[in-house]
């Protein structure tokens, strides 16, 4: 009898166009958005070397800045390059400017030393500044040296060892990785992309509760009065739900990682079981709205997509930050949130070394399921009809 | 005038979820008005990258030089010495970059063996190069004395390498169009408008044409003693009348919310924009009022604003697309629409070259629209000859 219900409710559930449209569809539209807006998003802070302009005259062309320039622009063999170099007069440089061609140019001269030209502020522009500042604090340096003991440095082979000096020592730095994975922050939306359309397994959850009760559909008069045990019906019906839901939901992660190569992570198995998880989550969620909230279909889908999205929200999925300020502030608010749980299992598994918060989030989502399954049970349980 | 009655009738059934998709616009409009302060145009303001310090060598003037540098320079974010919530703060950027000054570490520069400072930051990104910067400057300034003035005091290091840093370059800002006070915000607010204006069009559309385009409906209202050509004119009104309304509470609101900021050439350009926007919008809404069904017009609605507001740089910047990207988005209005207020907020001279670019993007505008009406009728004709 199982196996007899279970294959007629994954045929009903395959045959609702509206049903896989939004548990299956929508979800991987949105992640081609998500990545068509997002993907130059993260590269944007990258560092890429800025355009700048400096004023060719014979004050620059005799001045240290000159071979200090030299070593960090494009021209030159070494690594360190942070300037793409114009070389120009006055008005080429300002058009330069106006047409976004260069972020600013540079400007040396005897009477007023080094001045630069921007249009706006901006990370770049600070970059050129703390360059150039860097170049006239070394200066002052030098200089202060000089004159601590102005004898010795009288003595021009005693000033060259001053000046060469002036070579970069970048080694007293050591980068420790955060993570063994990149902090690219726009993989959260991705993994709220994963959660949102776990939540919306939600639908199958409506479609089986409301194809088993009498009192909502004629398919249910026609179920209760079979001779099987109610458990079986129900038992059977999920099982049928949850087949389809985990397995568009291994379309959709299929999709993100190896189309849009969106990076998961490399756990495989945990990622598998945080999904299964999440699509019981769902569809539990799913049940329980239908069974408590007594009202016609349209109203239940509403508060379904209502709270889903809203979850989502809280998330991170519109605003990525929302997340981290409930992380800092009200963490409690996170793991009351089974769209947080979901996509913070992701996050765990993509950023963290060990496994203690995905187990947290997996031990949340686990909860809330049998929370919601036992709440369904208590309203759904020896319903009895008197009149349809 | 019955037909333009029942349109509002269908309306005013439908009002509830357009309130949802006007209610959340407005409410984030308001919020990232408040959130968007409006910075000083004309002078440099330095961008301050955010950065956290833990440091483990407390008691020596050097570091504190250090640190009452970087505090000058950088946001100082204070944080946790946990490893989760630093890996949560730099992964969400609440921190972009974390140093670690290791005990010992000014004895170690006053004997040349520098020690090194650990740092944590988003790899190859440009806060990354500029904090670098800071750091080895400071640093390397400091060895520079303590190598050739091996004899200062610690106190005198301290006060040669604090001057040194305080010299500051020359900026000058040149204001060529940049924007100013709130028009950044007002961008936002109207690029952001029209995902709200075309959700609730098509919504408030496609609803009234199910409803009329029922056959039986059509059935009945064809042999009413009315002309089509009166019927239909009463339709046009109604969709007129509906537009109107509708551009009239979003745009309305911009006022209230803006105030004085609105009363500029340029927001008075974006209105013009938004009003040939609607335009297309309402055909658009047309054409699928002709297709939409009752299960199908949530699920067109959704992809057909989602779809376009995505590509067409209404959630995330236009700079932030990837050309083909832009390239596929040409062929929506909502891209032109978007394109012009981009423009309009930037735009200081409004010579006719300038003005005639921005009438050929909203002459686009219009011709998506006729183009839409067209087959708009065209799809409705074939129906009505197939369906009777």
């Amino acid at each position: 009898m199982f196996a007899h219900i279970y294959v007629n409710r994954l045929k009903c559930i395959l045959k609702d166009k509206q049903i896989i449209f939004w548990t299956l569809m929508f979800p991987i539209l949105l992640g081609t958005l998500f990545y068509l807006a997002f993907s130059n998003l993260s590269s944007a802070e990258n560092f890429s070397r800025i355009p700048i302009a400096i004023i060719d005259n014979s004050e620059y062309q005799n001045s240290m800045l000159k071979t200090t320039i030299a070593y960090v622009s494009t021209d030159s063999g070494s690594e360190n390059k942070m300037f793409e170099v114009t070389l120009t007069d006055e008005k080429g440089a300002e058009g330069l400017l106006k047409d976004n061609k260069i972020k600013g140019y540079i400007l040396l001269k005897s009477d007023i030393g080094i001045k630069l030209t921007i249009k706006q502020s901006g990370l770049d522009q600070t970059l050129i500044k703390s360059f150039l500042d860097t170049f006239s604090q070394m200066n002052s340096t030098f200089t202060r040296i000089i004159q601590s003991d102005p004898k010795k440095y009288s003595d021009p082979s005693k000033r060259t060892e001053l000046l060469k000096s002036s070579g970069y020592n970048s080694s007293i730095l050591l980068e420790k990785a955060a993570s063994k994975s990149k902090p690219d922050t726009t993989v959260n939306y991705f993994y709220t992309l994963i959660a949102m359309a776990c939540l919306y397994g939600g639908f199958l959850g409506l479609k089986e509760i409301g194809a088993l009760q009498a009192d909502l559909s004629p398919e249910g008069a026609r179920i209760n009065v079979a001779p099987v045990h109610k458990m079986i019906i129900l038992l059977s019906a999920l099982a049928a739900a949850l087949t389809v839901h985990f397995a568009e939901i291994l379309v959709v992660l299929a999709y993100l990682i190896f189309v849009l190569k969106i990076n998961f992570g490399d756990q495989i198995g945990f990622i598998l079981l945080l999904s299964f998880v999440s699509c019981m989550l769902g569809l539990s969620f799913g049940a329980f709205v239908t069974s408590v909230v007594k009202k016609r279909e349209g109203i239940k889908i509403g508060i379904l997509t209502g709270a889903s999205m809203f979850l989502s929200f809280l998330a991170g999925m519109m605003y990525v930050d929302i997340k981290y300020m409930i992380i800092k502030n009200a963490p409690i608010v996170g793991y009351l949130n089974p769209a947080n749980l979901i996509t913070d299992g992701f996050y765990a598994l993509y950023f963290y070394d060990d496994h203690t918060r995905f187990y947290i989030n997996l031990a949340g989502i686990l909860i809330f399921t049998a929370l919601f399954c036992i709440g369904t049970y208590l309203v759904l349980r020896r319903r009895r009809y008197a009149s349809l | 005038m019955q037909v333009f009655k029942a349109y509002f009738l269908v309306i005013k059934k439908n009002l509830p979820q357009m309130f949802i998709y006007a209610g959340i616009f407005l409410a984030l409009a308001v919020m990232i008005s408040s959130l968007n302060k409006p910075t000083p145009a004309g002078e440099f303001s330095q961008s301050k990258i955010r950065l956290a310090i833990f440091n483990n060598d407390t008691k020596s003037q050097i570091t504190n030089e250090l640190k009452g540098f970087l505090s000058k320079n950088t946001e100082i974010v204070l944080l946790e010495d946990n490893n989760e919530k630093i890996q949560d703060a730099l992964f969400f950027r609440n921190v972009e970059y974390i140093i670690r000054i290791p005990a010992g570490f000014a004895e170690s520069l006053r004997s040349q063996k520098a020690m090194q400072i650990e740092k944590t930051s988003v790899p190859g990104s440009t806060t990354a190069i500029y904090t670098d910067l800071l750091i080895n400057n400071f640093i390397n300034t400091t060895l520079r004395y303590v190598k050739f003035e091996p004899l200062i005091s610690d106190k005198g290091l301290a006060e040669n390498v604090k001057k040194d840093l305080e010299i500051n370059t020359k900026v000058e800002m040149k204001s060529f169009d940049t924007y100013s006070g709130n028009t950044l915000s007002i961008v936002y607010y109207f690029n952001y408008l029209s995902y709200s204006l075309f959700a609730i069009l098509i919504l408030g559309v496609s609803a009234f044409m199910m409803v009329f385009n029922n056959v039986d409906l059509k059935r009945r209202n064809l042999c009413a003693p009315f002309s089509s050509k009166s019927l239909n004119f009463q339709i046009f009104l109604g969709n007129l009348v509906f537009a109107v309304c509708v551009f009239v509470v979003l745009v309305g609101f911009s006022f209230v919310l803006y105030g004085r900021d609105m009363l500029t050439t340029n927001a008075a350009l974006m209105c013009l924009n938004t009003v040939t926007f609607t335009f297309a919008a309402i055909s658009a809404s047309f054409l699928i009022g002709n297709f939409a069904s009752p299960n199908s017009a949530p699920a067109i609605t959704n992809v057909v604003t989602l779809g376009t507001c995505f590509i067409s740089g209404v959630f995330v910047p236009q700079q932030f697309l990837g050309s083909t990207v832009l390239s596929v988005a040409s062929f929506t209005p909502t891209f032109w629409f978007v394109k012009a207020n981009n423009e309009i907020g930037s735009m200081i001279n409004f010579s006719s070259e300038n003005l005639f670019r921005l009438g050929g993007y909203m002459v686009t505008e219009l011709v998506f629209a006729v183009l839409f009406l067209v087959i708009g009728f065209f799809v409705a004709k074939k129906r009505r000859v197939t369906k009777g």
